[in-house]
C-alpha cells in the first residue's frame, strides 16, 4: 500500500470523528469530491494484513449508523467488495481477525436494516398490481375479458405481499445464516443501485463470477488464479447477484456484466436453481432481442434507447389471433344478435348483454374476419391501387418491417386472399 | 330554406370527413358546396389544397428519420389551391389561419423549412383556441406543433457559439413535441367520442365503418418526438415523465399500439434504470436531483416543462386509484397491461402467409414476459409468474424459451408434477441439454417420489456421455440417487440388493468423474453406510468434508458413522461442532437427543428438546402470516411451502424414527394430513393455516421429549407431550405408536396393542410399530402373528436389528432353534454396525 493512500485514508478517518452532528450532511455531500480516496479504501479492503482495516471498517459502520442517506450510500457501494473478502476468509488463508471486523460491519448493517426506526423488525412488502382494478393507466373495462381461473379471482383485489423479512438479529456468521444475511444485504444495496459508481458495479460482476466459476472447470476459461475451492451459494442468493448484474449490464459494464451473468447461469445450471435460472434466462433473452434492435450503437454509458416506433398494429389484420378468433365464437354464438353492426342495441334484441360486453365487443369489431363484405373489399382495392409500384412479397420480413404503417396494413390483405383460397 | 338546411349539412358532413381523414370524398363534397354559393369558393379551394396534400402524403408517406424530398407536381397543385385560398383574404379568420398552417405544412413536405417556421410565426400557435372547436383543428394544431420542432430541428441554431442558446433552441424544440403530443391525444379522444355518438345517432345507413384511424407521420413524431430526445440528451427524469403523461391519458383504439409499445418501454427502464431509492411515483414530482440523470446535463439547464395548455387530453380517474409506489409495482402494472394487449395480439394461424405476423407477435409477447419474469423474480411471486407464463403458451409452439421458461417458474413455485410435464416437452425441444432432464430427476426424487420416471430422465443424462461434460457426473450422481431411494423402497431382499448395488456403481462414478465434488464424495460415503461398509464410508465422508468443511448433512453422517461405531462422545462432540454452525437445524438437534440420552443422560436431552422448542418459536412466532405465499390452488396450498421447506432441511412427510422418505411412509404423511385436518376442524382450537411443515416440525420435538420420558419411565410426562403432538396432527402414526409406548410402559398390553394396530393402519410399514407389536403378540404367545409381522418388518427393513432380534426370540419360542440362532446372529452383526438413528434421516436430494 502506497504511503500516499494511506494518508488519504488515515486523513478521512481522522476528519469524521471530529465533525460536529450539524455538519454530516454537507460532509456528506462533500465526500464524492474526495477522488483518491475510494480508490484507496478499496485497496484495504482488498488487502489482506493491511492495519487500517479495522478502522476503516469501524468508520463505514458509523457512517452506516448516522442515517444519512449519502453516507450509508458510500458505505454500500463497497458491499461487493466486502463481501468478497468475507467468503473468502475461511478458505484462503486470512488472518481470522482482519475478517473478523469486516463480519462486524457487514452484521452490524444487517442488523440495522432489519428494524425499523421504532425497532420493530422491518416487512418489506409490496402491491400485486390488478388489472381488474382502476389505476393511473388504465380502466379494467378496457383491457378486454380476463381468463377467469382460480388465480385470478383469488387476485382480483390488490394484495399486498411480503417479499423479505421479517429477519432476526444475527450476532454471528454460521453456515446456516450466511447466506440468508448476504441475500438481505445485496437487497439492500440493489435499492441503492441507482447511486452506485461503476467502480462498484464492477466489482459486484467480478464478485459474482468468482463465486460462481470458483472450483469448477469455467475456472480455467476465466483465468481466475485466486482460490480454487468451491463456495456455496445458495439460489436467492443467486437471483438477487443476477438483479445488480441486470442494472451493470444496462448501465455502462457491458463486457463484464455479460460475462458475470453468463458464469452465474453456468452455476445456476449446475446447482439445478430453478429460480436463479429463470431470471437470468430472462435478462439474456431480453437482452438479445435489445442487441438485435441496436446492434450498431454502442454508445456505452446507457443503454436505455428508445426510437420512434410506427403506432398500427405490426399484425396483419387478416391474420387469425386470439383476439379475432375470440370474436369469432362469440359472434357464432350470437348471430342473430350481432347481425347488424351498425346498430347495437337498436333492435329489441337482448340489450343488457351487450351493454354488458360492448368495451370489449367494440375493440373486437374491426378485426372480426366475418364482416367480410364491406370493408375488406374497400382494402382490397386501395392496395391493388398503391401497391403495384413495389409489389409486395408477403414473405419477404425485413423489407416488410420498414415500411411504413400503411402500407404495411394495406399488404396484410395480399396473404389474405391466398389464405382463405386454403381455408 | 331548404338550401340553407342541406348547406350546413354538407358543412357538418365536411367536417367529419375532415376529422376522420376521408380525403378522397372532398373533391366531390367541395363541389357540391361551391355550387351552393359563390363565397365558398376559397374555401373549396383550401379544402382542396388540404386533401390533395394529404392524398400525397398517404401515397408518398415521409419516413422516420428521412428528410421530405422536395417539390414535386402534385405539391404543385396544392400550393396553387392554398395560394388561392389565401389570396383574396375573403376567408374566415380561422380558414385564413387553417390555410397558413397547410402552407406550413407543405413548406416543411417540400424541405423549405425556414419558409415553414416563417409560416408559423404568422400564425402564433400558442393563441389558437381549443376549446369548442371542431376535430380536425385539433389534428391541424398537433400536426402543426410538430412540424415546427421538426423545422427547429433541421434549421441550424442561428449562433451555435452559444451553448445556453442551443439549450433554448432545445427547450422550444421539445415544447413544441410535448404540445403537439399532447394536443394529438386530445384529438383522438375527441375522435373516438365523436366517432362512437356517431355511430349511435347516424342512420342504419352503411357508412365508413370505424375504421382504425392513422396517426400519419406528423402526429406519431408529436406524440413520440418528444421523450426520444430527452432519453438521447440523457434526462431521464423527463423522459419518464413524459411516458406518464401519455400512458395516464385515456386510451383510445389508435394509441393501443402507442401504448403497449410505451408501456414496456418504461417497464424496461424501471427494471433497467431505477432502483427503489431513485424511484418516484406518478403523482409526485419528480425529484430536482437524480442519478438517473446524466451528470453533464445537470450543470447544464436541464429541461423542465413550462407550458399550460387550455384544454389537455382526458386521464385515467376516479376513486380509489392505484398508483404504484414503488418501481417494481409500476413496472408489474405497465407489463400485465402490454401483456394483455400483446396476448391479443397472438397469431394463431400457422399458414405460412402469417408467419412473418406470428412472429412479430411472438417477439413482442416475449419481450414482455422477460421483463415480468424479471420483476416477479425479483421479488420472489414465482406462483404469480407461473400463471402470466401460462398465458403465454398460446405462443409456445415449438418455442423452447417460453416452455423452459414455464417449466422453470412451475418448479420454482412449487407446482412439480406439472413442472415435470413441461420439462419432458422441454427435452423434445432442445434433447441435446442435459440441465433440463436433471431438473426433472431432481423433481421426480424430490417432493414428487416419481422413482421410475426419475430413472428414465438420469438415465439420459449418463447416456449423452461425454457431450454433457460437467453435467455427467450430475447424471450418474442423479441415477444414484434414484437407485438409493428406490433400494430403501424396495419390498424384496433381492430388488434392495440389486439397487443398493447399482447405486453404488452410480456414485463411484460419479466420485471419480468429478473429484472435487463433495456431494458425489458425500453419497458415496451415505450409500457405503447405507450397507453398513462403515470404515469405507468413513473415508469417503472425511474426503467430503475436505472438499466442503461446512456441509451439513456430511457433519451429520460423520457423527452418525461415529455412532455405529459407538463412539457416542465423538459423535456428539462432532454434532456439536455442527450445530454451531447450524444452530436452527432440527434434524440434527433430533440426533443430538439420542446421544445425549446416551451419554449425558436423559435430563440433558430434555434440556436440548426445550432449546429446540425455543428455537422453533422464534423461527416461526416471527413469520408473518400473509408470507404463506399466495398459493394459486388450494392444493398447492396445502402441500407445504417449498421455499422454506428448502431452507430448513427438514425431511418433509417423514417420521422421525426412520426419517427415510419412504413410499408408503409418504402416502401415510399424506393420509395423516388429511385426517388430522377433518380431526382438527371438529375442534377449532388447533393452529393450522399456512405452511404445514412448522407444524410437523413441532410435533417431532413433541414426539422426543415423550420419547426421552418414556425412556426415563414418566409415563404421565410422556402422555402429555404426546398429546401435544397429537393436537397437531390427532392421526399420526407416530402419534399413535408414542401413546402404545406409554400404555406397555404403564402395563396396559390391551390398550398398547390396540394403539399400535391403528398406528399400522395408518402406516402399514412403520417398523418400529410392527416390531413392538410382534413383541406384544409374543407376550400374548400368538406366536405365528407375532412371526408374520416380524418376518414382514423384516421386509421392510432388513437392518433392523431389533426387529431381527424379536424374530428370534418369537421363533425360539415356537421351538425353531435353528432359524432363531440365525436371526440372533444377524441380529448380532447388525447391531455392531448400528447408527443411534438409521443413515435414511439424512435426506437424498439432488
Amino acid at each position: 500500500m502506497l504511503a500516499m493512500d494511506q494518508g488519504v485514508v488515515e486523513e478521512w478517518l481522522s476528519e469524521f470523528k471530529t465533525l460536529p452532528d450539524s455538519a454530516v450532511s454537507s460532509y456528506a455531500a462533500s465526500l464524492k469530491d474526495k477522488a483518491s480516496l475510494i480508490p484507496a479504501i478499496y485497496k484495504v479492503i482488498r488487502e489482506n494484513y493491511s492495519d487500517l482495516l479495522e478502522p476503516v471498517c469501524h468508520q463505514l459502520f458509523e457512517f452506516y449508523r448516522s442515517g444519512e442517506p449519502r453516507l450509508q450510500r458510500f458505505v454500500l457501494q463497497f458491499l461487493p467488495e466486502l463481501l468478497w473478502s468475507l467468503l473468502l476468509a475461511p478458505s484462503a488463508a486470512r488472518d481470522p481477525h482482519t475478517s473478523g471486523c469486516i463480519e462486524a460491519l457487514l452484521l452490524g448493517i444487517y442488523n440495522l436494516e432489519i428494524v425499523d426506526k421504532d425497532g420493530q423488525s422491518k416487512v418489506l412488502s409490496f402491491t400485486v398490481p390488478s388489472l381488474s382494478k382502476p389505476s393511473v393507466y388504465h380502466e379494467p373495462s378496457t383491457i378486454g375479458s380476463l381468463a377467469l381461473t382460480e388465480g385470478a379471482l383469488a387476485n382480483h383485489g390488490l394484495s399486498r405481499v411480503v417479499y423479505s423479512g421479517p429477519h432476526l438479529q444475527r450476532e454471528n456468521f454460521t453456515a446456516q445464516n450466511r447466506f440468508e444475511v448476504l441475500t438481505f444485504l445485496l437487497l439492500c444495496y440493489n435499492a441503492a443501485l441507482s447511486y452506485m459508481t461503476s467502480c462498484s458495479l464492477q466489482s459486484l460482476c467480478q464478485l459474482s463470477s468468482r463465486v460462481c466459476i470458483c472450483g469448477y472447470p469455467r475456472q480455467q476459461l476465466r483465468r481466475y488464479k485466486g482460490i480454487s475451492t468451491r463456495l456455496t451459494v445458495t439460489s436467492e442468493f443467486l437471483v438477487q447477484l443476477i438483479t445488480g448484474i441486470h442494472y451493470a449490464l444496462c448501465n455502462g459494464e457491458l463486457d463484464l456484466g455479460t460475462k458475470a451473468l453468463d458464469d452465474v447461469l453456468y452455476r445456476a445450471q449446475l446447482e439445478l436453481f430453478p429460480e436463479a435460472l429463470l431470471v437470468g434466462n430472462a435478462i439474456k433473452s431480453s437482452q438479445q432481442s435489445a442487441a438485435l434492435k441496436s446492434s450498431a450503437s454502442k454508445e456505452g454509458a446507457r443503454s436505455i434507447q428508445v426510437e420512434i416506433t410506427p403506432t398500427s398494429s405490426r399484425i396483419s389484420r387478416n391474420a387469425v389471433t386470439s383476439l379475432s378468433i375470440r370474436g369469432h365464437r362469440w359472434s357464432d354464438m350470437e348471430v342473430s344478435v350481432d347481425n347488424d353492426p351498425a346498430t347495437p342495441g337498436g333492435q329489441g334484441s337482448p340489450i343488457p348483454e351487450i351493454s354488458v360486453t360492448m368495451p370489449n365487443g367494440d375493440s373486437l369489431r374491426p378485426r372480426d374476419p366475418r364482416p367480410l363484405t364491406q370493408p375488406e373489399s374497400e382494402l382490397l382495392g386501395s392496395a391493388s391501387e398503391v401497391s403495384p409500384s413495389h409489389d409486395p412479397s408477403p414473405r419477404g420480413q425485413e423489407v416488410r418491417r420498414q415500411k411504413s404503417v400503411r402500407r404495411l396494413v394495406d399488404e396484410g390483405s395480399g396473404p389474405v386472399s391466398a389464405g382463405r383460397a386454403q381455408y | 330554406m331548404t338550401a340553407r338546411k342541406s348547406g350546413s349539412r354538407l358543412e357538418t358532413e365536411i367536417e367529419r370527413c375532415r376529422s376522420e381523414g376521408q380525403w378522397d370524398k372532398i373533391p366531390e363534397l367541395v363541389r357540391q358546396l361551391s355550387a351552393k354559393l359563390i363565397s365558398n369558393d376559397d374555401l373549396g379551394e383550401l379544402l382542396l389544397g388540404e386533401a390533395k396534400l394529404q392524398l400525397y402524403l398517404k401515397e408518398n408517406p415521409i419516413k422516420q428519420g428521412a428528410s421530405p424530398r422536395g417539390p414535386r407536381p402534385k405539391l404543385v397543385e396544392v400550393r396553387k389551391h392554398l395560394t388561392a385560398a389565401l389570396d383574396r383574404g375573403n376567408l374566415k379568420p380561422d380558414y385564413m389561419l387553417e390555410a397558413s398552417m397547410l402552407m406550413a405544412k407543405l413548406s416543411y413536405v417540400e424541405g423549405d423549412y425556414s419558409e415553414a417556421i416563417s409560416q408559423y410565426s404568422k400564425v402564433n400557435l400558442d393563441e389558437l383556441v381549443l376549446v369548442g372547436v371542431p376535430v380536425y383543428r385539433l389534428s391541424m394544431i398537433a400536426e402543426a406543433y410538430a412540424t415546427k420542432g421538426l423545422c427547429l430541428e433541421k434549421v441550424p441554431a442561428a449562433s451555435s457559439s452559444l451553448s445556453n442558446l442551443n439549450v433554448d433552441k432545445d427547450q422550444e424544440v421539445i415544447t413544441c413535441y410535448e404540445k403537439s403530443g399532447d394536443i394529438a391525444l386530445l384529438y383522438l379522444q375527441e375522435v373516438e367520442k365523436a366517432l362512437s355518438v356517431g355511430m349511435q345517432n347516424r342512420s342504419p345507413k352503411p357508412g365508413p365503418m370505424a375504421q382504425e384511424q392513422e396517426l400519419g407521420y406528423f402526429l406519431e413524431t408529436g406524440l413520440q418526438r418528444a421523450h426520444v430526445i430527452h432519453f438521447k440528451n440523457g434526462n431521464l427524469t423527463r423522459g419518464v415523465g413524459r411516458f406518464r403523461e401519455i400512458l395516464r391519458a385515456v386510451e383510445t383504439r389508435t394509441t393501443q399500439n402507442l401504448r403497449m409499445t410505451i408501456a414496456r418501454q418504461l417497464a424496461e427502464i424501471l427494471l433497467r434504470g431505477m432502483c427503489e431509492q431513485s424511484y418516484w411515483n406518478p403523482l409526485e414530482d419528480p425529484p430536482s436531483q437524480s442519478p438517473l440523470d446524466d451528470p453533464l446535463l445537470r450543470q447544464g439547464e436541464p429541461y423542465t416543462k413550462d407550458y399550460t395548455l387550455p384544454r389537455r387530453p382526458r386521464l385515467y380517474s376516479g376513486e380509489n386509484l392505484f398508483c404504484p409506489q414503488e418501481n417494481t409495482e409500476e413496472a408489474l402494472l405497465l407489463l400485465l397491461i402490454s401483456e394483455s394487449m400483446a396476448n391479443r395480439d397472438a397469431v394463431l394461424s400457422r399458414i405460412p402467409e402469417h408467419n412473418s405476423d406470428r412472429i412479430t407477435s411472438l417477439q413482442s409477447a416475449s419481450v414482455v414476459y422477460d421483463l415480468l419474469t424479471i420483476a416477479l423474480g425479483r421479488r420472489g411471486q414465482y406462483e404469480m409468474l407461473s400463471e402470466c407464463l401460462e398465458r403465454a403458451m398460446k405462443f409456445a409452439f415449438e418455442e423452447f424459451h417460453l416452455w423452459y421458461q414455464l417449466a422453470l417458474s412451475l418448479m420454482a413455485a412449487g407446482k412439480s408434477a406439472r413442472a415435470v410435464k413441461v420439462l419432458k416437452e422441454c427435452i423434445r425441444l432442445k434433447p441435446e441439454d442435459p440441465t433440463i432432464p436433471l431438473l426433472a430427476v431432481k423433481l421426480c426424487i424430490g417432493a414428487l417420489h416419481w422413482l421410475e420416471e426419475g430413472e428414465r430422465f438420469a438415465k439420459m443424462v449418463v447416456d449423452m456421455g461425454e457431450k454433457a461434460s460437467e453435467f455427467r457426473a450430475k447424471g450418474y450422481l442423479a441415477s444414484g440417487l434414484v437407485y438409493s431411494l428406490k433400494a430403501t423402497d424396495a419390498s424384496l431382499r433381492g430388488l434392495q440388493e440389486e439397487n443398493q448395488r447399482k447405486a453404488l456403481g452410480a456414485f463411484q462414478r460419479a466420485q471419480s468423474l468429478s473429484p472435487t465434488d463433495h456431494l458425489a464424495a458425500f453419497y458415496l460415503a451415505l450409500q457405503l453406510a447405507v450397507s453398513r461398509q462403515i470404515p469405507e464410508a468413513l473415508g469417503y465422508v472425511r474426503q467430503a468434508l475436505q472438499l466442503q468443511g461446512d456441509d451439513v448433512h456430511s457433519l451429520h453422517l460423520l457423527a452418525l458413522l461415529l455412532s455405529a461405531q459407538k463412539h457416542y462422545h465423538d459423535a456428539l462432540n462432532i454434532m456439536e461442532m455442527a450445530l454451531s454452525e447450524y444452530p436452527e437445524n432440527f434434524i440434527l438437534l433430533f440426533t443430538k437427543v439420542k446421544l445425549e440420552t446416551l451419554c449425558r443422560g436423559p435430563e440433558e436431552a430434555l434440556l436440548t428438546c426445550k432449546h429446540m422448542l425455543q428455537i422453533w418459536k422464534s423461527c416461526y412466532n416471527l413469520s408473518n402470516p400473509s408470507d404463506s405465499g399466495r398459493g394459486s390452488s388450494l392444493l398447492d396450498r396445502a402441500i407445504a411451502d417449498r421455499r422454506t421447506l428448502n431452507a430448513m432441511t427438514l425431511p418433509d412427510f417423514s417420521d422421525p424414527e426412520t426419517g427415510s422418505v419412504h413410499a408408503t411412509s409418504m402416502a401415510a404423511s399424506r393420509v395423516e394430513q388429511a385426517l388430522s385436518e377433518v380431526a382438527s376442524s371438529m375442534h377449532s382450537s388447533a393452529p393450522k393455516h399456512g405452511p404445514l411443515h412448522p407444524w410437523m416440525t413441532l410435533a417431532q420435538i413433541w414426539l422426543h421429549a415423550a420419547e426421552v420420558y418414556i425412556g426415563m419411565s414418566k409415563p404421565a410426562e410422556a402422555t402429555a407431550c404426546t398429546q401435544e403432538a397429537a393436537n397437531l396432527f390427532p392421526m399420526s402414526h407416530n402419534v399413535l405408536f408414542m401413546r402404545g409406548q406409554v400404555a406397555e410402559l404403564r402395563g396396559n398390553v390391551d390398550e398398547a396393542k390396540r394403539w399400535y394396530e391403528e398406528a399400522l393402519s395408518i402406516n402399514p410399514t412403520h417398523v418400529k410399530t410392527m416390531q413392538r407389536l410382534g413383541l406384544i403378540l409374543h407376550q400374548l404367545q400368538r406366536y405365528s402373528l407375532a412371526e408374520k409381522i416380524l418376518r414382514d418388518a423384516v421386509q421392510v427393513n432388513s437392518t433392523a436389528h431389533d426387529v431381527w432380534n424379536s424374530l428370534g426370540e418369537v421363533l425360539q419360542a415356537q421351538g425353531n432353534a435353528t432359524a432363531a440362532t440365525e436371526c440372533f446372529l444377524t441380529a448380532l452383526e447388525l447391531e455392531a454396525s448400528s447408527p443411534i438413528l438409521p443413515f435414511t434421516i439424512i435426506p437424498r436430494q439432488l
